[in-house]
């Protein structure tokens, strides 16, 4: 049985439709990503999730609990917005957020000490947050976030605003987890951590989820029909192509993807009479591709957010 | 409703804010600063006297100069056979505060005397100097007349005006009158200020959880009103903490203060060739106080905890709505207002606490807080005008608790910029 089973979910605020009837489900043991621009509605299903706000429509259930604040429990979840209490100590602060997720005051102090050990923070115990550096105050957030334990996880945006450090950690911790058997949920608009990291992936677009599923089938489905190419001449060649759509273009590479019924050795002929090629390759598409020929061009927000 | 976490909340709130450096000074400084203010009196009291003012008197019918000498030895001195500039001259040279020329036109006329002085000695040497010489001008005057003594004792009468109460028992008993409309009022300010204050902290608390982002980590543990409700729980047991401090150290400082300052002028007067029934009667009013019924003391903490449980949550509500403390400004006006219309309204009520104004208003919840102590501290409030109040105010706090943990709900999740009174109608409507 899957852990999260959502169903026909659907929240509005005022007249925005900020999620319309969306269904998915994020299967136990596994790493679910929830990709889509911003605004497509991803926190506010994650906050339904959590049961921090209430859904208009549909069903959401959690270890087969439909949710509440006893399914909130079983959740370890980091905000897109995040923060700790200033003025106050790393430990004191610690031990409050994992008692408010029903730990007891004891196995939480156990806990907390494990995991500042594990950091290299066990020093900072009876520091105020306040006057640690912003890098130090991301690592007590990511133990507030996982310090109970709990059999789920949810990531809202994890890695912006992260240092290169902290990012390699949360990857590090996240692929932890899975290898634990624990289920990680997470929301992002980068798509290249997605193929880094997801089993499965759920796009969003404007309120609406527009794909779900494993994201190797996902690719699979989609065909060996981009083609990656090195060139080292004139690049006006890549005007002259019909029917394709370039993404990720620069002086010397293109990544093409090919809609119609275009021969790929074609493209390479019409290189080779122009420039030097260095590279050819057929791959599978992107997510950003696949994302992109999913929802049509003119249909995302934040188009270039999202290629960025 | 989860008690564990209203109770975990309960236990931040207080622990962090009853640990700050700012809780901890205030808590101190005020019975600090009261004994220090009891400390300033008893010594004014006691040292005033000795601070003597000689106004020398040039007096040219040579009839009243005698009669000042008689009424205040210490500060009038007959300079009669002095020229005006040698009186000029030790005013200049500071051996006299001032000198009054007293001519026969003074006595016959209506003219005013002319006092000439170093400018030393202030309102209270000019009103005294005042009332000095108008009495002995006109017992001249009234020696001149030659009128019988009979008249004379008229004009010598004082009636002052003793008031003592009939209580619903029918006893009698003293009436402290002034004490208590003094003490209302202290009250109804104290009330005052203290929503104020305590209701800051609560929506700067709700500000520092939305700046410092950790409101949402908050909220996938604990429902929002939980949080609410813990807040404004842990609030008030600071506030109960405070001032059963303060009125721990009043009680104890009053209790010694009478004393010491008694024995304190004792010793003043013994030395000053003692006379102890004039130092109890100068003993300043408050320390000489008639006791605050413990039934009183109990109105006083029903009507600040239901006071501040009916504004706390709105505070909360505005806190939630703001982006930051300097948009909680306009925000803030629909819960100024009826406090300070309040106020305003106790400047009248301490003085005339039966009048229809003050009875109607102190029973309007949102001024209950303040009106009604003041009235209870001084006046026989009817049971039924009680009961009345409280009960409106518990129905009004359900009322604005209500409200405020509908905009507290949606407000805390809304970054970005401070709501306007549309926004929070539309929460509400949520």
């Amino acid at each position: 049985m899957s852990t999260i089973i959502v169903e026909h979910l659907s929240k509005h605020f005022g007249k925005t439709k900020a999620v319309q009837d969306v269904s998915f489900n994020v299967e136990k043991g596994r790493i679910t990503g929830l990709l889509g621009p911003n605004g497509a509605g991803k926190t506010t299903t994650i906050r339904m999730i959590n049961y921090i706000i209430p859904q208009d429509e549909g069903t959401i259930t959690i270890n087969g609990l439909p949710v509440s604040a006893k399914t909130q429990k079983m959740i370890g979840y980091m905000p897109e917005e995040r923060g700790l209490y200033k003025k106050m100590k790393v430990g004191e602060q610690l031990i409050y957020l994992s008692q408010l997720k029903g730990m007891s005051k004891d196995k939480a102090k156990e806990q907390i000490k494990y995991w500042l050990n594990r950091f290299g923070a066990f020093d900072w115990h009876s520091k105020a947050v306040g006057e640690l550096s912003k890098g130090m105050s991301q690592k007590i957030q990511f133990i507030a976030t996982i310090v109970h334990d709990p059999d789920i996880y949810i990531f809202d945006e994890p890695f912006s605003g992260l240092d290169p450090i902290n990012s390699e950690l949360l990857k590090q911790i996240i692929i932890e987890l899975r290898e634990k058997g624990k289920t990680v949920l997470f929301s992002t608009h980068r798509m290249e951590q997605v193929e880094q990291m997801c089993d499965d992936i759920c796009l969003f677009n404007n309120g609406k989820m527009v794909l779900a599923g494993n994201l190797r089938q996902v690719k699979k489905d989609f065909g060996k029909n981009t083609v990656l190419i090195e060139f080292e001449g004139d690049s006006r060649f890549l005007d002259e192509l019909e029917n394709v759509r370039i993404n990720n273009r620069s002086t010397n590479f293109a990544e093409i993807r090919i809609l119609g019924d275009l021969n790929h050795q074609d493209i390479l002929k019409k290189a080779m009479n122009h420039a030097e090629i260095h590279k050819f390759q057929l791959v599978e598409p992107s997510l950003n591709e696949i994302f992109i020929s999913t929802v049509g061009e003119d249909n995302i927000k934040n188009k270039e957010e999202l290629l960025a | 409703m989860n008690w564990r976490q209203i109770f975990l909340v309960l236990q931040r709130e207080y622990i962090t804010r009853v640990k700050s450096k700012g809780f901890i000074w205030a808590t101190i400084l005020v019975p600090v600063g009261f004994a220090a203010f009891i400390g300033i009196v008893v010594f004014i009291s006691v040292w005033e006297s000795d601070v003597s003012f000689e106004i020398g008197i040039l007096d040219e019918t040579s009839q009243v100069a005698e009669s000042l000498v008689e009424l205040n030895a210490a500060r009038y001195i007959n300079y009669s056979e002095l020229p005006v500039d040698s009186l000029r001259a030790m005013v200049q040279r500071e051996q006299l505060t001032g000198y009054i020329v007293i001519s026969e036109d003074n006595i016959t006329e209506n003219r005013s005397l002319e006092l000439i002085y170093s400018g030393s000695g202030g309102i209270q040497l000019l009103t005294s100097v005042q009332a000095d010489v108008r009495e002995v001008i006109r017992e001249e005057r009234l020696r001149r007349a030659e009128v019988s003594p009979e008249i004379q004792a008229i004009y010598d009468t004082r009636i002052g005006l003793d008031s003592r109460r009939l209580t619903r028992e029918g006893v009698d008993v003293d009436d402290d009158t002034l004490f208590f409309s003094v003490v209302g009022m202290l009250m109804g300010i104290i009330i005052f200020v203290a929503i104020f204050s305590y209701g800051g902290y609560i929506t700067r608390g709700v500000i520092e959880e939305k700046t410092n982002r950790i409101i949402e980590v908050i909220a996938s543990s604990v429902k929002p009103i939980e949080l609410l409700t813990g807040k404004m729980a842990g609030v008030g047991a600071l506030a109960i903490t405070q001032f059963g401090i303060w009125i721990i150290a009043f009680l104890g400082l009053s209790a010694i203060a009478g004393p010491v300052a008694m024995s304190l002028m004792d010793q003043q007067t013994q030395q000053l060739d003692g006379d102890l029934a004039a130092a109890q009667a100068e003993l300043p009013f408050f320390l000489d106080m008639p006791t605050i019924e413990t039934s009183l003391i109990i109105f006083f903490i029903i009507f600040f905890l239901l006071g501040y449980l009916l504004y706390s949550s709105l505070f909360a509500a505005i806190g939630s709505a703001a982006d930051s403390d300097t948009d909680t400004q306009q925000l803030m006006l629909p819960i100024t207002a009826p406090i300070m219309i309040a106020y305003f309204i106790m400047l009248h009520t301490w003085r005339s606490p039966d009048s229809v104004l003050s009875v109607v208003s102190s029973m309007i919840p949102f001024f209950s807080p303040i009106l009604m102590i003041t009235r209870i501290a001084i006046t026989e409030v009817p049971i039924w005008q009680i009961s009345v109040a409280i009960f409106l105010m518990l129905i009004t706090f359900t009322g604005t608790m209500w409200l405020s943990a509908k905009i507290y709900k949606v407000g805390i999740l809304s970054y970005g910029s401070s709501a306007g009174f549309k926004d929070l109608l539309k929460w509400v409507k949520q």
